[in-house]
């Protein structure tokens, strides 16, 4: 274990952020975005003489054909990811506890007046956060704007028939329009936002495996967290209270009947 | 034996050997020559030459003596032979001329699919209006702008191939007098099935020059390669004979000779015939003299040299190997659906579909003639409903601009003192995506004074309902006059008369362009033909009508729907398939800088302050512009907006972490002196 504080090594104390079915989702869901990132810039540059590059980076895929079949795959990844996380945040206790947590609250425009303030210096403390930051949401809610945009223009885009057919306003430029300049509102978010957030802000730097394993740790739930941290430690207490309450009960009841 | 028995046998004999040594009419009625009896091989056409006689009692036409080079022409008039009645000796002249080259004037034919247009073109009436026959809508019939069928074939008989109006009788004492001095412009089979290379179409002495000058009777002879035409028949006076002999003599003395021929002898044999090199498959060249086109480029010229030749023609094919006909010489034009406008069946097998993609009920029909079977692999179908085979695979790659196109009717190309400069009139504008006119039977044609279907405002092009298609087109400009709301095109003598005068002046560029026009030069005119005509004096020109109101003033009514241009479909160059656009990527259509989208159209105006005005070539067809536009720029303005805050997020976060950060080092380095201090 890491040394911590002091001169004394601490066993570090994790929480369980995230559960399985949240990482796998959250996993397939970034490897189909770069996938469809990286096969998707240079079908966008085909279009464009300027960016000379877009053949060499053709070349490197082997032909046009296989960066579409390719980035085709990786928006069937992405639609089932999407469709698959709807029907957790549904049917599942979990996901619905998440995505109510998820929701957009008074508090978070509060927290972000505050982090606004403490940013500028007007103010000394940050916000207390829940168990998701209003960037967090922030992050969540884009995600699920850009696949609504991105899986519907993308479908338009791979077939134009059915599109033009019961969307004939939607056409097939509109369609492309879209579904690029999406592409770069998103990955850039992804690369510069996201990334920071996660992996290249200094407390974090080089990045966390908390996708990987959900685990984070208590200082950093401290940190970050607080109100989760304490709304866990205050549960945990009252689960202690009520558990030495009812030995206590056990015991008391044994005890008359050894007297009795 | 007696002789009365041998007269017998001898009657007998030859009633046996009739039907051998006469020739017989091919089986269904025709002659010899109408119907093919198999044999691929080309018939030795070593022929009888005849001229055209009339007869002095009826003046109809008739057959004339056997042409002999070596008569005496003190007694006899030498004259030039009839492909009329030389040709048609063994092939139905009377079948023939009803054939699409030649039926252009026949209320009963169905147009079918708009053609080229005849340009009529005068820079100094700063003129061009298309004009036909046919009842194509946008285009005008030569008598509505003056133009007699006499008239009309000297001016445009140089790329005709006879017959038709060239053969047209007149009513008119004065029309029958000239044509009996100039002759009817039969049909000129050679044009096109003679294969020997001294044909001269466009020489200085060649058909063009003889049509010009009114020697419709000598054109054919003159261009066959074996003879020679001098004198014009315009010059000569309207009691000229031609076929008297003193009459011809004594006009050789004077100062403009009459139409003469001189053959060369040594081509004709001891029986006086001629070896013609006939072909049935009409050899490229044939065709090219009348259908070629020059593309000329922006920013260099496009010379012949650099543009590539029909892939079909490369890959061995002939014209006529997809414009086929029969001793009807019902050509076929090789458009979609023109089996249900001419009613002929195999029209649909030698269209683009015909042979690359149709399947066939009994049998394979694609692949014809080696022609290769494509999967538009990636391709959605909905390309091949919307667009036409020649969208993706005919014309000239578009550009920005459109640009500048010549034509052989149009420009003259192959005869004799063409100018030669890319701005020469008329202008013919290309390639522009547009919805194709549908191809009408005759009593669903709209009368030719009505405008194009195709509109300039978005979404019209909705009620023509055509697939989309590269055209050619033409900015029509003229003199016309206002009468009930209809807009008639003024005689163009009138014209030449009137606005001639007032124009005399105006420098006309040497490139063959049009004159400087401004608006007072308009108003002169429209002032001065007002004088001569019934109606109102207007002028259409680049898509407007210019008029003067009761005080004289000049206006002008942009888009008037008298004014829109006369289009009509591009069928060739093919390009090869991976030319063709989309072949290397959608983009080539389906991206925001995409001539196919973005292109625009130039207006051809000869008014100065219109010059380099251009329209969208989504005008031509529906297309979504401002939406586009508008979601562009909201995206854009999107990412802008939330990045911006998204970075200035990241920056206060690494500024306080900054901060912190140091202040933390100052607390730190306070304690240790503290600490120092104490030890």
């Amino acid at each position: 274990m890491r040394q911590i504080s002091g001169t004394k090594t601490q066993e570090r104390e994790f929480f369980q952020r995230f559960g399985l079915q949240f990482r796998v989702q959250h996993t397939l869901l970034f490897l189909s975005t770069i996938t469809l990132i990286i096969t998707g810039v240079p079908l966008w540059c085909l279009g464009r003489p300027e960016y000379g590059w877009s053949q060499a980076a053709v070349c490197a895929f082997g032909s046009i054909e296989t960066i579409r079949y390719i980035h085709r795959a990786g928006a069937a990844i992405l639609i089932l990811v999407s469709i698959y996380h709807l029907f957790y945040t549904v049917f599942a206790k979990e996901g619905r506890r998440q995505f109510i947590e998820l929701l957009p609250r008074q508090k978070d425009v509060i927290d972000v007046t505050i982090n606004s303030l403490y940013f500028l210096g007007l103010l000394k403390y940050r916000p207390s956060f829940g168990r998701y930051t209003y960037y967090e949401k922030f992050d969540y809610w884009a995600v699920y704007w850009g696949c609504v945009i991105m899986i519907g223009t993308g479908l338009v885009l791979w077939f134009p028939d059915v599109a033009a057919k019961y969307v004939p306003w939607f056409t097939y430029e509109l369609a492309a329009e879209v579904h690029a300049d999406e592409a770069i509102l998103a990955a850039l978010a992804l690369f510069i936002w996201h990334f920071y957030n996660v992996h290249f802000n200094p407390s974090r730097f080089p990045g966390t495996l908390l996708w990987w394993h959900g685990k984070i740790s208590r200082q950093e739930m401290m940190h970050d967290h607080p109100l989760e941290y304490y709304k866990k430690v205050l549960a945990q207490l009252a689960l202690r209270s009520a558990t030495q309450a009812r030995e206590a009960e056990t015991k008391s009841k044994d005890q008359k009947a050894d007297t009795q | 034996m007696s002789k009365g028995s041998i007269v017998t046998l001898c009657l007998l004999l030859v009633l046996l050997a009739w039907p051998v040594a006469v020739p017989r009419p091919a089986l269904g009625g025709g002659l010899l020559g109408d119907e093919s009896d198999g044999s691929r091989a080309q018939p030795t056409h070593l022929i009888d030459l005849f001229p055209e006689n009339i007869d002095p009692n009826s003046f109809e036409p008739v057959k004339g003596e056997k042409i002999n080079p070596n008569i005496d022409e003190s007694s006899k008039v030498l004259l030039p032979f009839s492909t009329k009645w030389t040709c048609g000796e063994c092939h139905s002249y009377n079948i023939i001329n009803k054939g699409w080259h030649f039926n252009a004037a026949d209320p009963n034919v169905p147009p079918g699919r708009p053609g080229q247009p005849w340009i009529y073109f005068d820079a100094r009436t700063v003129t061009q209006i298309p004009l036909s026959h046919r009842p194509w809508p946008g285009t005008f019939k030569p008598e509505q702008v003056g133009l007699t069928d006499r008239k009309f074939v000297q001016i445009f008989g140089r790329q005709m191939p006879g017959g038709g109006v060239g053969e047209a009788d007149s009513d008119d004492p004065q029309q029958k007098m000239r044509q009996y001095i100039s002759g009817k412009l039969e049909i000129n089979c050679l044009a096109c099935h003679n294969a020997d290379p001294g044909q001269d179409q466009g020489g200085t002495s060649g058909y063009a020059v003889q049509v010009a000058r009114g020697n419709f009777r000598w054109a054919a002879a003159a261009a066959c390669g074996f003879a020679q035409v001098s004198g014009s028949a315009e010059d000569m006076p309207d009691t000229y004979d031609p076929f008297d002999p003193f009459e011809v003599a004594s006009a050789k003395e004077g100062q403009k000779p009459p139409p003469t021929i001189t053959y060369r002898k040594a081509v004709f044999d001891h029986q006086n015939r001629v070896l013609f090199n006939i072909v049935r498959e009409v050899p490229k060249q044939r065709c090219y003299y009348c259908h070629s086109n020059l593309y000329l480029g922006d920013a260099e010229k496009t010379q012949k040299w650099s543009s590539d030749e029909d892939v079909h023609l490369k890959a061995g094919l002939t014209c006529v190997d997809c414009h086929r006909h029969g001793i009807d010489h019902n050509i076929i034009r090789g458009y979609e659906q023109e089996s249900l406008v001419s009613g002929n069946p195999l029209a649909a097998t030698s269209s683009c579909e015909g042979c690359h993609l149709s399947q066939g009920q009994d049998k394979p029909q694609r692949g014809r003639l080696g022609a290769p079977v494509p999967t538009h692999t990636g391709l959605p179908p909905s390309h091949l409903k919307k667009l036409t085979c020649t969208a993706c695979h005919c014309g000239p790659w578009p550009a920005e601009n459109t640009h500048l196109t010549k034509t052989s009717r149009a420009h003259r190309l192959g005869t004799p003192n063409v100018n030669k400069s890319d701005e020469v009139l008329p202008h013919i504008i290309a390639p522009v995506f547009a919805k194709q006119l549908a191809s009408a039977p005759v009593a669903e044609a709209a009368p030719a004074t009505e405008p194009a279907a195709l509109s300039l405002s978005k979404g019209a092009g909705a009620k023509s309902g055509g697939k989309i298609a590269p055209h050619k087109l033409i900015w029509p400009a003229f003199w016309a006059e206002l009468v009930d709301k209809q807009v008639r095109p003024v005689d163009l003598d009138v014209v030449r008369r009137t606005v001639g005068e007032v124009f005399e002046k105006l420098p006309l560029p040497q490139s063959g362009d049009w004159p400087a026009l401004s608006e007072e030069n308009i108003a002169s005119a429209l002032a001065a033909l007002v004088k001569v005509i019934k109606g109102k004096a207007v002028y259409i020109a680049g898509g407007n009508l210019y008029s003067l109101d009761d005080k004289g003033v000049l206006h002008e009514e942009a888009d008037h729907p008298a004014a829109r241009p006369y289009l009509w479909p591009i069928a060739h160059d093919v390009r090869p398939a991976a030319q063709s656009l989309g072949a290397q990527q959608c983009e080539d259509c389906h991206s925001p800088e995409a001539p196919f989208l973005k292109g625009r159209v130039c207006v051809d105006s000869p008014v100065k302050d219109k010059a380099g005005v251009f329209r969208a070539m989504t005008d031509m067809y529906e297309f979504a512009g401002p939406v586009y536009v508008r979601v562009n720029l909201f995206f854009k303005l999107l990412i802008i907006a939330v990045m911006t805050l998204l970075i200035l997020h990241i920056l206060g976060d690494l500024y306080r972490r900054g901060i912190t950060k140091i202040q933390k080092l100052k607390i730190k380095n306070k304690n240790c002196g503290i600490a120092a201090k104490r030890r």
